[in-house]
């Protein structure tokens, strides 16, 4: 009872904050599939969309649909130990406008405590557009888990994930930040399908003057693996 | 007949794989839930601790009874079998708390035999009569109480690159080891 008046507060903090500046609410689901190639390799293909269902800068102000963009992402990752592995991977991603290209790089360290885990993931990503330079994209995400059910995590079992990440991105000579917090319900089927459904906040624009957004996701994704 | 033996020993190599792996799986239960006999024990050895966690544990051997609580700044998890008899205790304790001369055994056989390791959990466990048992937390006594040493530790060799579950005796002889399965991190990774 506590979580959910604490996370409407939040919402609601948003909300009267986003009056000045522009505000988008939306759906984005997202899901995963990840397979082992070889005792040390895994290939991981993933899909998340976002479509936009309120965005304060049209007249109107009314709920109206619009796909914002979807992504389509496949990684090879080479485990270099059982706690770190680095991946590099490709997107294409569909919008309004211009389809682009990204190319990734990442490493991600697992932290294991007593019930809890956490996951660092250091990414930097380069994107790819007809006309525009270069985006590069530099990227710290934290993400945590925890058992709502006893001490581990067992097939069944339901657990919370809060995740946090800052994003640093430059093109050309304009720079900005951006930040992205996630807290979900997370649903643990078995080891290899996993189900997560919660609020992705992200806020940017920080540097560019008179500009700033929200954005509130509500965020759906499931994590296979086979 | 070459397809159906090589089909044999895969399943084999399967089996005696599996069979070297750690597969908990432990729930948390209701006060009500558990054995009489096991509360009751639990009560005169620590009398009448209150916060007390209970869970239900299987693995692919056994299903036992687990008290978790706290006593003396240590975390205690005391196994009970079905019918509530207490089985063993264990403590958790820091690296700088093992007995000297056992930490130096530990540490040689790690030296040994892995090239990297660190060790991420260390429990003392001691294995006895119910009666016994029960003088090892209110009297500190431990006659006819066997200790051995439950470590969790990531190794490296040559070969192999894994975290370990071992199991050294009083005198910090490996008893046996096995390798813990980590959970899969692709909701932490993507």
């Amino acid at each position: 009872m506590k979580r959910l008046i604490l996370m409407v507060c939040l919402l609601g903090s948003f909300l009267a904050e986003a009056q000045s500046d522009r505000f988008i609410f939306g759906f984005f689901p997202e899901a995963s599939l990840s397979y082992k190639v070889s005792e040390k390799y895994t290939v991981t293909h993933k899909i998340e969309s976002q479509h936009g269902l309120y965005d304060s800068n049209n007249l109107n102000e009314e709920l109206e649909y619009e796909h914002s963009l979807t992504d389509l992402q496949s990684f090879i990752g080479r485990r270099l130990s059982p706690f770190v592995k680095v991946d590099v991977g490709y997107q294409y991603r569909i919008e309004e406008g211009e389809n682009t290209h990204r190319t990734i790089q990442q490493v991600s360290i697992l932290q294991r405590a007593s019930f809890y885990r956490i996951g660092h993931r250091i990414r930097i990503d380069e994107t790819f557009f007809k006309e525009a330079p270069l985006l590069f994209r530099a990227r710290y995400r934290l993400k945590g888990q925890i058992p709502l059910q006893g001490l581990s995590l067992d097939p069944g079992e339901k657990y919370l994930a809060v995740s946090n990440e800052l994003i640093y991105m430059i093109q050309s000579s304009e720079d900005d930040l951006e930040n992205r917090f996630a807290a979900s319900l997370g649903f643990y089927f078995d080891d290899k399908n996993k189900f997560e459904v919660g609020l992705d906040y992200r806020t940017d624009d920080y540097l560019v003057e008179d500009k700033f957004r929200h954005r509130l996701w509500f965020k759906v994704g499931y994590y296979k693996s086979l | 007949m070459i397809r159906s033996i090589t089909r044999l020993l895969i399943m084999l190599c399967f089996s005696f794989g599996f069979a070297q792996e750690k597969n908990e799986v432990e729930k948390r239960i209701e006060k009500q839930e558990v054995p009489q006999q096991a509360k009751a024990w639990l009560n005169d050895a620590y009398e009448n601790k209150r916060r007390t966690k209970w869970y239900f544990q299987t693995d692919d051997e056994e299903q036992v009874f687990e008290a978790k609580l706290k006593h003396n700044k240590h975390l205690h998890s005391v196994e009970f079998d079905l019918d509530g008899n207490v089985r063993n205790i264990e403590v958790l304790i820091d690296e700088n708390e093992l007995d000297e001369e056992v930490r130096k055994v530990i540490s040689t056989y790690l030296n040994t035999y892995f090239s990297k390791f660190s060790i991420s959990k260390i429990q003392i466990q001691y294995t006895g009569e119910g009666d016994d048992l029960e003088d090892v937390i209110d009297e500190d006594e431990f006659e006819d109480i066997t200790v051995s040493y439950e470590i969790e530790f990531y190794g490296k060799t040559e070969t192999e690159d894994e975290l370990w579950e071992a199991l050294f005796d009083s005198e910090g002889i490996l008893i046996k080891k096995r390798s813990v399965n980590l959970k899969a991190t692709d909701n932490l990774d993507y």
